[in-house]
């Protein structure tokens, strides 16, 4: 099946693959081809995708999304979101030191503007982190 | 005719500035390359927010969420999008210009008007105006913005639209048409419309999880943010095209300056020379005799 993983920024993935995961409101999805008509709302976390069957784990790939709405038709899902990092371009380092930073924020926010801002950014970077962390598990086996 | 000296030092002037210009024309230039390919690049995100919109407003009543709610227009909120810095040619005057018309049409129409102001530009003329209440202003916006900048922006819209202190958004904006056409644009943002997507409609037996009223929620908050960033991008793609003209005019403006200084001050030597001849072979002719 097709999958389009599609940001403000542009079009990140446009490509066949075989097995998605996909975090949704309604708790974590798994989508193969054929699967039945669904709109659904993706929150933020990790798309596992694998591209073809029988692709061992260490193959798969993973990214790093916001919150944002998924289409998934017969032949195609479409992932509509306002962010999405592929696993391999995210520097867990930096991504630490980043979410430290947030939380830092977060607890110093004066403003409710400025907690909100503060909380999204830590839930950002939590995802980051985390898709580096399955990445790493996976190509260490 | 002016001296010599003084020639010299305007073409020394004239010549720096016309440095500046030339890189401020290139910067323009490659910043505007930039600007646009981002505009291309959002463009799928607003289609496919708007299929997926068209496709749910066949399984569910869209008219009774909150962002699609027609009232009768008491209050409209203006959001202004002009640029932080000046040299944009008519860039950010074009866009004051229609904002100004607005508020005109606004005050005979007996509409209260509020304002969001996004650049430094939009947020001076509005801070002045009496007839509209600024509700933000939002400047240096960075060279490229990534959609994260916008939430703030989005979140007090959504709420003074669902909260009825307001009754429309409109946005204020400069539209990329072309290298050669900008024009300066206002687009209703809310109520959301279904304009020129209607027809379809066709996956109306997708289930929709959790619930069809949650999804709707979330594709029209996204077609709502998408249609702020490509305004905002097209905006910035407008204001680097209009920069670098206008440099580019200022770069030839120069040029013509020089030539003409240069040209008068070949003149004034040249004069100069022939007087001091004409004075020795008058005291040399003054000593013969």
């Amino acid at each position: 099946m097709q999958l389009q993983l599609i940001t403000l920024l542009g079009v990140k993935l446009d490509t066949e693959v075989y097995e998605l995961l996909i975090p949704t409101l309604a708790g974590e999805i798994g989508v193969f081809p054929g699967h039945e008509p669904l709109v659904s709302v993706a929150v933020p976390g990790a798309i596992m995708v694998r591209y073809k069957k029988g692709d061992a784990d260490k193959d798969l790939e993973y990214f790093a999304i916001s919150g944002g709405v998924v289409e998934v038709s017969q032949t195609k899902v479409r992932i509509l979101v306002d962010e999405a990092e592929h696993g391999d371009d995210i520097i867990e380092a930096e991504s630490k030191a980043a979410l430290a930073r947030a939380i830092e924020m977060r607890d110093k926010a004066k403003d409710q503007v400025e907690l909100e801002r503060a909380h999204e950014l830590v839930d950002r970077h939590t995802v980051r982190l985390k898709v580096a962390g399955l990445r790493r598990r996976h190509h260490r086996q | 005719m002016a001296s010599t000296q003084v020639l010299k030092s305007r073409i020394r002037s004239v010549k720096s500035t016309k440095q500046i210009t030339k890189a401020m024309q290139l910067v323009a230039a490659s910043k505007m390359r930039r600007a646009q390919d981002a505009t291309k690049a959002s463009a799928p995100y607003t289609q496919a927010a708007r299929e997926l919109l068209a496709s749910i407003s066949g399984h569910t009543s869209v008219a009774h969420h909150p962002l699609f709610e027609k009232r009768a227009v008491k209050t409209r909120l203006l959001i202004v999008i002009a640029s932080d810095k000046g040299l944009a040619g008519a860039y950010n005057s074009n866009v004051v210009k229609l904002y100004a018309e607005q508020l005109i049409q606004d005050d005979k129409a007996g509409v209260k008007n509020a304002t969001i102001a996004i650049g430094r530009k939009a947020a001076q003329f509005a801070s002045r105006i009496k007839d509209t209440q600024v509700l933000g202003v939002y400047q240096d916006l960075p060279d490229r913005p990534d959609g994260s900048e916008l939430s703030a922006i989005l979140d007090s819209v959504r709420t003074q639209f669902t909260s009825g202190s307001v009754d429309a958004v409109d946005i204020i904006y400069t539209n990329f048409i072309s290298t050669v056409a900008q024009v300066p644009t206002v687009q209703r943002i809310l109520p959301a419309g279904l304009d020129a997507t209607e027809q379809t409609g066709t996956s109306g037996d997708a289930t929709y999880e959790p619930s069809s009223e949650e999804v709707l929620d979330n594709i029209a908050y996204r077609l709502v943010e998408a249609q702020i960033f490509q305004a905002l991008l097209d905006s910035r793609a407008s204001e680097y095209m209009m920069r670098m003209v206008a440099m580019k005019n200022a770069t030839d403006n120069a040029n013509d300056l020089v030539d003409d200084l240069t040209l008068e001050m070949n003149k004034a030597r040249q004069g100069a020379i022939t007087q001091e001849l004409a004075e020795i072979s008058g005291g040399v002719e003054a000593l013969n005799e």
